[in-house]
């Protein structure tokens, strides 16, 4: 049997009395991309950081192609390619500069390495500004030679995190189209996003990560059909305390995220006893809307939050 | 891989106008100002003068002439005794005699000025009234004081020049700024996020951290190495001892500087933060150490403290091989010694302190 590309047992990190991560299982099958779906602090960071060695976990394990981290970490990290959130990378520097040295930190030179740089520049698409100093690039620009630097040893998983952070639409296409190749070409890939449509355009798996923990795991199908159940979204008038009251009245019958005075709800069982309970609270129903389950309405009835308004 | 690092580092500083300004074009501004303002010596060429007004029938022309027959110093006869008031007070002259026809003669000298700088001059021109007024002609008699080094003490070289000790004391204080560099780097390689990289990439982390490190130890010899050689081809400072002494000891206080970087990145804090203490802390280092006013122009206490910091070690090295003959590296070893204990007890508390995930 073939080992996982990323095989993670009861990980997790803990900061003083503060659990970052609780206990994480997760297997990533080799040549699949999956989508690590959250918020902003609900633990994908560091459960990457842990994944590709730049965090030591509390607790747990991580296996890579079948090497465990902590017994063989250089043969496990020379499986991997990150691409951190940040722009990892020299800005004063050329983008040929810069990869000719994270290329060195993976063992390559010579020949080998002016071909991988070659490779990898084509990849995203810079070839021909190679020589140029980083700073001189756009913000897209910046995010493609930050996702060529980990690419350059052809690792077997790579990990992107939130690799479209601040991108125009082009470059953000760009860097789509560029993991779909790759992918294609059976590189395995982990996305973590906080973006739905990328996971959905992506990923053939999501693991939604919230609050420190995966909650649930599967293709963006089979997430909307066990967790979406229909939603509405309700448009509320009144005194803002009714309001406040309404809201905590509809999460007694279902999942219930809000955004001002609008309310999405998925309701545990009929639309009826919501309405009857945000009345009940005096506040006045001003519209409601039907919405169709995705994934948005999966994470919101796993998560109790949507994506965008979560901390 | 530490190969690349260096090219890597060495690229970034080629770029880096202020690192370059500050690790090698100011020390040379340091050392012109600091070198100007403490001329003595050979290189200050002519000797001092001094102002002088006699009464006619008295013993002036006499001082006079002693004066000039004392090695450092001229006499330059005013018009008037308050010409020569004027003269002193107006710093034209260090100090001045007021010779009457018969009586007391007048040393016309700053009483408020430190006794380390009066001292000298009041003693030597007290000595050349004595003998210019002795009853007898003390030239014939035999010399009753020798100065003799004692032994242990290499003798130094005629013609010091007071870029012997400028020199050093700038490359010891700018060389000890490395520190701050190296801080900054491995702040700045957190704040981008090449740090990640760096912990993810199959490298050991001691590989990391001497990734970091030994690039910006390159960079301090050869600062150094720029100065030392700027020195003796621009400001005719020689080196009196062994070169290999100087090798050695500057391979010493670069260690020591690299460490002490090692340590203050430990400590952490941001950018804004190493630059703005770093910067005070180096400084008063330099300063307790003697990089901008020779311990030995010190009061005792002052001097011993001197010698809690590396740059005091440093200096004592470095005079040492600059100023005295036949120095050799067994002769600065308690200085070498020092610096190297420094470097192990900066890079201890470093690497107790350092978090390599933060």
């Amino acid at each position: 049997m073939t080992a996982a590309a990323l095989s993670l047992r009861g990980l997790g990190k803990d900061y003083g009395a503060r659990t970052a991560v609780g206990a994480i299982d997760l297997d990533v099958v080799r040549g699949e991309c999956l989508g690590l779906l959250g918020p902003n602090g609900a633990g994908k960071t560091t459960t990457i950081s842990m994944a590709s060695g730049v965090v030591t976990p509390t607790r747990g394990t991580v296996a890579i192609g079948g090497v465990e981290l902590a017994r063989d970490p250089r043969g496990a990290k020379q499986k991997l390619g990150l691409v951190p959130q940040e722009l990892a990378i020299y800005e004063e520097l050329s983008a040929l500069q810069n990869l000719a040295y994270f290329g060195a930190l993976y063992g390559l030179a010579g020949k080998t390495l002016a071909d991988r740089i070659a490779w990898a520049l084509g990849v995203v698409g810079l070839r021909d500004r190679a020589g140029e100093q980083v700073k001189r690039y756009s913000g897209g620009m910046k995010r493609r030679i930050n996702l060529a630097a980990g690419l350059l040893h052809e690792p077997e998983l790579l990990i992107l995190d939130e690799p479209t952070v601040g991108v125009d639409p082009q470059s953000r296409n760009h860097i789509f189209e560029t993991v779909r190749d790759l992918n294609a070409r059976g590189m395995t890939v982990i996305y973590t996003t906080h973006y739905m449509e990328e996971v959905e355009a992506l990923c053939d798996r999501v693991a939604i990560v919230d609050a420190g923990a995966i909650v649930a795991t599967g293709t963006v199908a089979e997430l909307i059909a066990a967790h979406a159940g229909k939603g509405v979204e309700l448009e509320l008038a009144g005194e803002p305390a009714a309001i406040d009251r309404a809201a905590a009245a509809a999460a007694a019958h279902g999942t219930v995220a809000r955004d001002g005075g609008t309310l999405r709800v998925v309701p545990a069982g009929g639309l009826a006893p919501v309405i009857a309970a945000v009345e009940e609270a005096g506040a006045a129903i001003a519209r409601i809307q039907s919405r169709q389950a995705s994934l948005e309405s999966a994470f919101l009835a796993l998560t109790g939050k949507t994506l965008r308004d979560a901390p | 891989m530490i190969a690349a690092a260096v090219t890597k580092d060495v690229a970034l500083l080629l770029r880096d106008r202020g690192a370059l300004i500050s690790l090698f074009l100011l020390p040379i501004v340091f050392i012109v100002v600091f070198g100007s303002m403490f001329r003595f010596g050979g290189d200050s060429g002519k000797p001092r003068p001094i102002a002088v007004w006699y009464a006619a029938g008295g013993p002036g022309e006499k001082i006079v002439k002693t004066l000039d027959a004392t090695p450092g110093f001229r006499a330059e006869v005013l018009a008037s005794a308050d010409d020569v008031r004027a003269g002193v007070a107006k710093e034209t002259y260090p100090a001045g005699l007021i010779v009457p026809a018969r009586g007391l003669v007048e040393l016309s000298i700053d009483l408020g000025a430190p006794v380390q700088v009066r001292g000298p001059v009041e003693g030597a021109l007290t000595g050349v009234v004595m003998r210019a007024l002795a009853p007898v002609d003390l030239s014939a008699m035999p010399p009753l004081v020798e100065a003799v080094t004692p032994p242990g003490i290499a003798s130094p070289m005629k013609n010091i020049s007071s870029f012997q000790v400028t020199v050093p004391g700038n490359a010891v204080l700018f060389g000890f700024f490395i520190a701050l560099t190296v801080a900054m780097a491995f702040t700045g390689e957190r704040r981008t996020g090449t740090w990640r990289r760096l912990l993810a990439a199959p490298v050991p982390r001691s590989h990391a951290l001497l990734a970091t490190l030994i690039p910006y130890y390159l960079v301090g010899i050869t600062q150094l190495a720029f100065l030392f050689g700027i020195g003796a081809a621009a400001f005719g400072m020689q080196v009196a001892g062994s070169l290999a002494a100087l090798v050695v000891l500057s391979l010493a206080v670069s260690l020591c500087a690299v460490s002490l970087g090692f340590l203050m990145a430990a400590i952490g804090g941001s950018e804004k933060q190493l630059g703005g203490i770093g910067s005070v802390v180096l400084l008063v280092m330099g300063m307790l150490g003697g990089c901008m006013f020779p311990r030995a122009f010190m009061p005792q206490f002052m001097k011993s403290i001197g010698l809690g910091v590396p740059h005091g070690w440093a200096l004592d090295g470095y005079y040492a091989v600059l100023v005295r003959e036949g120095t050799t590296v067994a002769d600065v070893a308690p200085s070498i010694a020092a610096l190297l204990a420094f470097a192990a007890l900066f890079a201890g508390l470093g690497l107790a302190l350092f978090r390599f995930e933060r």
